[in-house]
């Protein structure tokens, strides 16, 4: 069978970006540009099935794979954090090497036998859509293969219930209220008035700079300690050292160092 | 364009298999709307209630309706009935052992919070607050229905789509134990990999098959092979690829590597559930690929397989001596095992099929017998399953200690147990076609394995127990499942005819 001319421009346009989508995927360092490649690659095969006269099955792997599937990854990896990239240590010796020189040869052994193959003349896309493009799906799919398309409804079910039992964090306590705060800070003694809200600087204020104490010494109390385990808290020394400047300009707190009592 | 017309279903002959998926999903509702507290009281009964019910309905039912139906998918014949009695049968056994919850509020092998991270404050307080796995429940009917679809699959999507349907469920309940639990998380993730990519070697071997023939359906396949010219390069790899994909899930080498580490990761009872049951599913959906879709192309698998399984034999035989932990143990025997029944496969007869059906039960029961017990045998707390744990049980708890000699004796092939019998009805058709190497290799390899099960009945009754081990004390749950077990294994060793001659007569696949 013979490509026509825009077809084969097609092909050779897009089939090695294709490639390198898939390439990336294995070899990117980090998550985000590995799901990308991936949604690179499947675009692609949507395109390769339109131009195929499968529109409906190209359309359905654009909106359902690429954008669908390919966008909760994204929003997984953001969750997860777009930092975090997998540890590359090899745990076996010469693991890496091995395994590539035995895929190398899985590849050229099918290409070798694949490649021998000699196919008989096709039937044409013209009769395989002779019923219409999706027509012709649904006959298969509520016909032939009614069964299979029953049967993956357990797969779905089990895949929902496994993310469940995996992922969700069943709240097993009522969540505490406002005043059940209250009322237990208040039973303990400590911090009635609550914990201290973050630095106040004269020109600069955020969740990352801890609050003076009256002594002049840093309140770790004011920094949430998703912050601190990240080590992601600022020193407080550059804004004090602003606010003290400013201060002495306008004479406000006459020099005398930090804290009242000095 | 025709009229379209539904697609005629059988619905007497897949009704077992519906019982099951109706059962699974009712699980998942008493899931969503039953309280808490009395979600494991609901599921026990519902689940064992779905199995038996699939089981009366296919020895009072499906046997009068055989028959291919719904357009090829499905084939209902002699095999397909036998795998599917047997899955169900010991899944029953199964479900008894992985509801044993010895004095807690659920199922004492399943952590009470699959999504706590191990040691972490949220899981010291599920614990408290007494939340329950009961989803173990419908997943286990879920793989079975999938197991029971497997080896009835008449062409390789629904084959797929089977695989992946018993597979899923049994991915998810292999990271759930109560102890140890990010070993079992570690298995469960590596089972996983792992099976995707099996799962894809099957799914292109099926697409180049489909490619050489233009079809999937076993049948049509069959008919094609001898017919199709010059694509016979595309057939071979496909059904190298198809058997790659089923090898994995019966763990033959080299695609055994998962099988030491998921057994040892995975609950107890979930270990014997899936040695038994994914064996039975995923030698009858072999036995069916290979007798009714590729009968005409034997000259090209026989002997590549004939290589797998006695390179299984070998391989699990020899690493078995080496191990130190019970559970481990038991994965390379089962490796073995998975060796001496793909003698049925390469045999390629119908009294093969029979053997490989009466080993396949018979080897099952000891197996999730022996989890079983495993699962007994504890120190603080947690399953003793190292084997120095294990010495001198047999002074400490008799019981215990006798029935897994037992059940070894059984793995071994000593007679008057199940295990001789199956092996004389497997290994004798394999001499019978042809064979005989590979059934001296397999003499060999009992007797390697004959000595690992006879070292640890030694260490059971020659050593000095250790302190803090001891042996639980469980329901009747567990007391009934093992009680069945042993009297089956017992039974089958002393009065086998009953069962081989339901095997011998339901050998012939339909085509």
């Amino acid at each position: 069978m013979k490509l026509g001319g825009a077809e084969s421009t097609l092909f050779a346009l897009a089939a090695p970006l294709s490639v390198i989508g898939a390439l990336a995927l294995l070899f990117a360092r980090k998550a985000v540009h590995a799901a990308m490649g991936m949604a690179l690659t499947m675009v692609v095969l949507g395109i390769f099935y339109i131009a195929q006269q499968a529109e409906f099955l190209g359309v359905i792997q654009i909106f359902v794979y690429s954008g669908a599937v390919m966008m909760l990854f994204l929003f997984v990896i953001m969750l997860v954090g777009v930092d975090s990239s997998d540890s590359l240590v090899e745990t076996i010796r010469g693991q890496r090497w091995a395994g590539l020189l035995l895929g190398l040869a899985l590849a050229a052994l099918g290409l070798a036998t694949i490649g021998k193959a000699t196919f008989p003349a096709g039937t044409g896309l013209d009769r395989a859509n002779s019923q219409g493009n999706v027509s012709g799906i649904a006959r298969l799919i509520f016909g032939n293969y009614v069964w299979v398309f029953e049967a993956t409804s357990a797969l779905l079910i089990t895949a929902a219930l496994g993310a469940m039992m995996l992922a969700h964090r069943e709240r097993l306590s009522e969540r505490p209220s406002q005043a059940d705060w209250s009322r237990a800070r208040i039973k303990s003694g400590r911090n009635v008035a609550g914990l201290p809200a973050p630095g106040v600087y004269a020109r600069h204020n955020a969740v990352d700079t801890p609050a003076l104490l009256p002594d002049g010494s840093t309140s770790e109390l004011s920094i949430s300690r998703v912050l601190k385990a990240r080590g992601q808290v600022a020193t407080a020394d550059k804004e004090l050292a602003i606010s003290q400047e400013l201060e002495g300009e306008t004479g406000d707190m006459t020099r005398r160092g930090n804290g009242d009592d000095k | 364009m025709g009229e379209f017309v539904a697609t005629k279903i059988n619905y007497a002959a897949v009704l077992p298999m519906l019982i099951v998926f109706a059962a699974a999903m009712i699980g998942v509702l008493v899931e969503a709307f039953v309280p808490r507290a009395s979600r494991y009281v609901a599921q026990l009964p519902l689940t064992l209630i779905g199995l038996a019910g699939a089981l009366a309905a296919l020895l009072l039912n499906s046997r009068d309706n055989q028959g291919i139906t719904a357009a090829g998918a499905v084939v209902v014949d002699g095999p397909t009935l036998m795998f599917q009695g047997i899955v169900l049968a010991l899944s029953i056994l199964a479900v008894l052992v992985m509801a044993e919850r010895l004095d807690r509020e659920g199922a004492d092998a399943f952590t009470q919070s699959g999504a706590s991270v191990p040691g972490s404050p949220l899981e010291a307080q599920a614990e408290r607050l007494g939340a329950t796995t009961t989803e173990v429940f419908p997943l286990t009917l879920f793989a079975v229905g999938g197991m029971m679809l497997f080896p009835a699959s008449g062409n390789l999507l629904t084959m797929f789509v089977a695989l992946e349907v018993l597979s899923l469920p049994l991915y998810i309940m292999t990271g759930l134990a109560r102890r140890r639990r990010l070993l079992s998380q570690e298995a469960a993730l590596k089972y996983f990999l792992l099976g995707a990519f099996s799962s894809a070697f099957f799914i292109f071997g099926a697409a180049l098959i489909y490619g050489a023939t233009t079809s999937t359906d076993l049948s049509v396949i069959a008919k094609a092979v001898g017919q199709v010219t010059g694509l016979d390069s595309l057939l071979v790899p496909g059904i190298l690829l198809v058997a790659v994909g089923l090898l994995f899930k019966v763990g033959a080498v080299p695609f055994h590597s998962w099988t030491p580490d998921v057994y040892q990761g995975a609950p107890s009872p979930v270990t014997g559930f899936m040695a038994a049951c994914t064996k039975i599913a995923a030698f009858g959906a072999m036995a069916r690929v290979f007798y009714v879709g590729f009968e005409a192309l034997r000259w090209n698998w026989q002997p590549v397989l004939a290589v797998v399984a006695a390179l299984t034999m070998v391989v699990g035989a020899v690493l078995s001596i080496t191990q130190k932990d019970v559970k481990r143990l038991l994965a390379y025997s089962s490796i073995t095992h998975a060796g001496f029944l793909l003698l049925g496969i390469v045999a390629m007869d119908r009294t093969s099929i029979a053997g490989l059906m009466f080993y396949l039960a018979a080897y099952g029961i000891s197996t999730i017998t022996a989890f079983a017990l495993i699962a007994l045998v504890r120190q603080s707390g947690a399953e003793a399953t190292h084997l120095s744990q294990w010495a001198g049980l047999g002074r400490t708890s008799p019981v215990v200690a006798a029935v897994f000699a037992f059940m070894m004796l059984s793995f071994a092939g000593i007679p008057l147990t199940s295990g001789f019998t199956a092996k004389f009805a497997l290994f004798a058709p394999a001499v019978a076609h042809g064979g005989v190497w590979l059934v001296v290799l397999a003499m060999l390899a009992s007797a390697v394995t004959a000595f690992v099960y006879v070292r640890v009945i030694v260490l059971m009754y020659f050593s000095d127990p250790i302190d803090g081990v001891s042996v639980v004390n469980p329901s009747y749950l567990t007391y009934a499942a093992v009680a069945v077990g042993a009297a089956l294994t017992l039974m089958l060793g002393v009065l086998p005819s009953p069962l081989l001659d339901a095997a011998k007569s339901a050998s012939i696949f339909l085509r």
